[in-house]
C-alpha cells in the first residue's frame, strides 16, 4: 500500500547527509539528534550549524541556491562526490522550508558559482558588494529608464594594462570602495557613462569610462548578448578578473568568469 | 466639664513637652526628612536620566550588569539608590551638627569628609567595572574576525587594565597609600608602550610611506614599476603594502620599502 509518506521516503531513502537552508532555529533543532550529517546553508550562520556554507546572497532561483551549497560542501570537504543529499528549502514561502530536492554531489553539478564567489581573485565581499549594487542598479535604474552596467572586479592591473581611457577617469586618486555607503548613489550616477568600472582585489574602485580590448576570440557566451556581455566575457578569459554585466535590454545581472557565462540573476526577485 | 478638661491639660502637657525639645533638635529632624525626601527625588531623577541616556543598553551583557541582575537589581538602580543613600547621609550629617551632639562632634567631623570621598570611590569603581566589562566585549567582538583562541587572553588584559585604572583612583579617594601600585601601573604602560613600538616599528614605518603614497600616487593600480629590482604591473596599493605582478608572482612589498629603495616607472 502506498500513502502519501511513502512519496518523500523514496526521496530521502539512503541519503548521506541533509542540508538545511536558511533553517529558523527550532527547525533545525530538530534534525540535531537526527542520525545523518546536517549541514546548514545560509546567508549566515544564526542557528550556531556546526557544519555550515556561507551564502553570498539569496540566491532567489533555488537551483542556484542548491548548487551553491553543493559545490561550497564539496570543496570543503563536507560532502563527498557521489553523496546522495536531500535538501530541504523554500520555493514559495520566504520563511519555511516547504520542499525537499534529493541531490547527488557531483564535480559537474555546480556550475562554479561557489567557485565565483570565493575562489575569485577579489575577496568574496568584494563580489557580493559588486552584485549588490548591480541588483540596485538594475532595480530601480536611472531616473526611471533602464541602465546597463559593466564591472571588472579582481586582476586590475592586468586590466587596466588591457584597456583605454575613453575619457578623464573619475575616480583618479580617489579612494572609494565598493560597500562604502554613498557607492550606490555614486555609480547610479556614473552608470550614464560608457565603458565598464574596474574594480581591485580589495574592492578599490580604479576607474570608470575604461574601453575594454582584449581579444574575444575562444569566448564561449550564449548568442543574443550584446557587445558589453561579449567584452565582459572576453576580459575574463584574458585575465584573472570576474565580470558582472547588467544588461540594459533586460535587466538581467550576470557574471562571467574565465570567459564563461556563470550566474544569472533577475534584480526584480530580489 | 470633665471631659473637656482633660484633653485641654493633655494638649497642655503635650506642648509643655514639646517646648523642653530645643529648636535645634527641630531643625535637625526637618532636615533628615528633607534628606529622605530629597534622597528619592534624586533617586527617581538619576534612574530616568540614566535611561534616558542609554545606559540599560550600553551596559547590557557585561559581567557586572549580570551579578547585579542576579540580586533582583542593575546598573542603573545600584547607582540610584547610591546617589539615593548619599544623600540621606549627607542629611543625616547635617542634622547631627545643626542638632549639635558635642560628644560626637569629632567623631562625625571626620565621616562627614569620609563619605563623599566613599561614594565617589564607589561611583567609580562601578564606572570602572562596567567600561571593563565593556572593553572586555568590544576587545572580543573585534578578534573574533580572528579565529584563534589565544585572543581571549587579549580582551581579558585590556578588561583588567581598566579595573585597575579604575581601582586605584577609587583608592586614591579613600586616602589609601596607592604609591607603590602607580609604580606597578606606569611600569606596564611603560612595558606596553615599549613592546608595542618595538613590534610594530616596521608597520608603522610602512603605513607612515603609505600614507604618502596613498595621498600623491606617484604610481597607480595597473602601471608598470620596478621597484627593489622587482619590476610588474602594481596591482593594489593600501596602507601598509604594495601589490606588484609579474608573470605568475605576486611581490608583496612593504610601503616604507618602495619608500626607501625609490620606484621606477617604465613608460613605453
Amino acid at each position: 500500500m502506498s500513502t502519501l509518506t511513502d512519496l518523500l521516503d523514496d526521496v530521502v531513502a539512503d541519503v548521506d547527509g541533509v542540508f538545511l537552508f536558511s533553517p529558523s532555529g527550532s527547525f533545525h533543532q530538530r534534525f540535531r539528534e537526527a542520525d545523518v550529517d546536517v549541514v546548514v546553508v545560509d546567508t549566515e550562520n544564526a542557528v550556531d550549524a556546526d557544519t555550515f556554507v556561507e551564502l553570498p546572497l539569496e540566491f532567489d532561483n533555488v537551483r542556484d541556491r542548491i548548487r551553491f551549497g553543493v559545490e561550497g560542501a564539496i570543496e570543503n570537504g563536507i560532502v563527498e562526490t557521489g553523496d546522495a543529499i536531500a535538501c530541504s528549502v523554500s520555493v514559495f514561502d520566504d520563511d519555511d522550508a516547504d520542499s525537499v530536492i534529493r541531490v547527488r554531489a557531483t564535480e559537474d553539478m555546480g556550475s562554479g558559482i561557489y567557485d565565483l564567489f570565493v575562489d575569485s581573485r577579489a575577496e568574496p565581499g568584494v563580489i557580493r558588494d559588486v552584485f549588490e549594487v548591480a541588483i540596485e542598479l538594475g532595480k530601480k535604474g536611472q531616473k526611471g529608464k533602464p541602465v546597463g552596467a559593466l564591472f571588472v572586479v579582481g586582476d586590475a592591473g592586468k586590466v587596466m594594462n588591457k584597456s583605454r581611457p575613453l575619457s578623464y577617469n573619475p575616480f583618479e586618486k580617489s579612494h572609494v570602495h565598493v560597500g562604502d555607503p554613498i557607492v550606490n548613489v555614486m555609480l547610479k550616477e556614473f552608470s550614464r557613462l560608457d565603458g565598464a568600472f574596474v574594480i581591485s582585489d580589495s574592492g578599490k574602485i580604479v576607474s570608470a569610462y575604461r574601453y575594454l580590448e582584449p581579444a574575444a576570440e575562444g569566448v564561449d557566451i550564449p548568442k543574443g548578448l550584446g557587445a558589453r556581455h561579449m567584452a565582459a566575457g572576453a576580459i575574463t578569459r584574458d585575465t584573472n578578473a570576474t565580470a558582472i554585466v547588467l544588461s540594459e535590454s533586460d535587466g538581467l545581472v550576470r557574471a562571467f568568469k574565465g570567459g564563461r557565462l556563470i550566474l544569472e540573476v533577475d534584480p526584480e526577485a530580489y | 466639664m470633665v471631659r473637656t478638661v482633660l484633653p485641654l491639660s493633655a494638649r497642655e502637657t503635650a506642648v509643655e513637652v514639646l517646648g523642653l525639645v530645643p529648636p535645634r533638635v527641630w531643625l535637625a529632624l526637618f532636615i533628615v526628612i528633607f534628606g529622605i525626601v530629597a534622597g528619592y527625588a534624586v533617586e527617581v531623577i538619576n534612574r530616568r536620566l540614566l535611561e534616558r541616556a542609554g545606559v540599560p543598553e550600553s551596559t547590557e551583557g557585561t559581567a557586572f550588569e549580570r551579578t547585579a541582575r542576579e540580586f533582583g537589581l542593575s546598573t542603573v538602580t545600584i547607582i540610584a539608590k547610591l546617589s539615593n543613600y548619599f544623600i540621606v547621609g549627607i542629611a543625616v550629617l547635617t542634622a547631627l551638627s545643626v542638632a549639635d551632639i558635642q560628644y560626637t562632634e569629632l567623631f562625625w567631623g571626620d565621616i562627614a569628609t569620609f563619605v563623599p570621598r566613599l561614594f565617589i570611590a564607589i561611583v567609580v569603581l562601578i564606572v570602572g567595572i562596567v567600561v571593563g566589562d565593556k572593553v572586555e566585549l568590544y576587545v572580543a567582538e573585534r578578534l573574533r574576525g580572528i579565529k584563534l583562541p589565544e585572543t581571549g587572553v587579549i580582551s581579558t588584559v585590556a578588561k583588567y587594565s581598566v579595573v585597575y585604572v579604575a581601582s586605584l583612583i577609587a583608592l586614591d579617594q579613600i586616602g589609601v597609600a596607592t604609591l607603590a601600585l602607580i609604580v606597578l601601573l606606569a611600569a606596564y604602560a611603560f612595558a606596553l608602550v615599549v613592546l608595542t613600538a618595538l613590534a610594530t616599528k616596521d608597520l608603522l614605518a610602512a603605513a607612515a610611506a603609505g600614507v604618502f603614497l596613498l595621498l600623491r600616487q606617484p604610481y597607480g593600480i595597473g602601471d608598470e614599476v620596478k621597484v627593489a629590482d622587482r619590476r610588474g604591473i602594481v596591482q593594489e596599493v593600501d596602507l601598509f603594502v604594495t601589490h606588484i605582478e609579474t608573470d605568475g608572482e605576486e611581490h608583496v612589498l612593504p610601503n616604507h620599502v618602495v619608500f626607501r629603495d625609490g620606484i621606477v616607472r617604465i613608460r613605453n
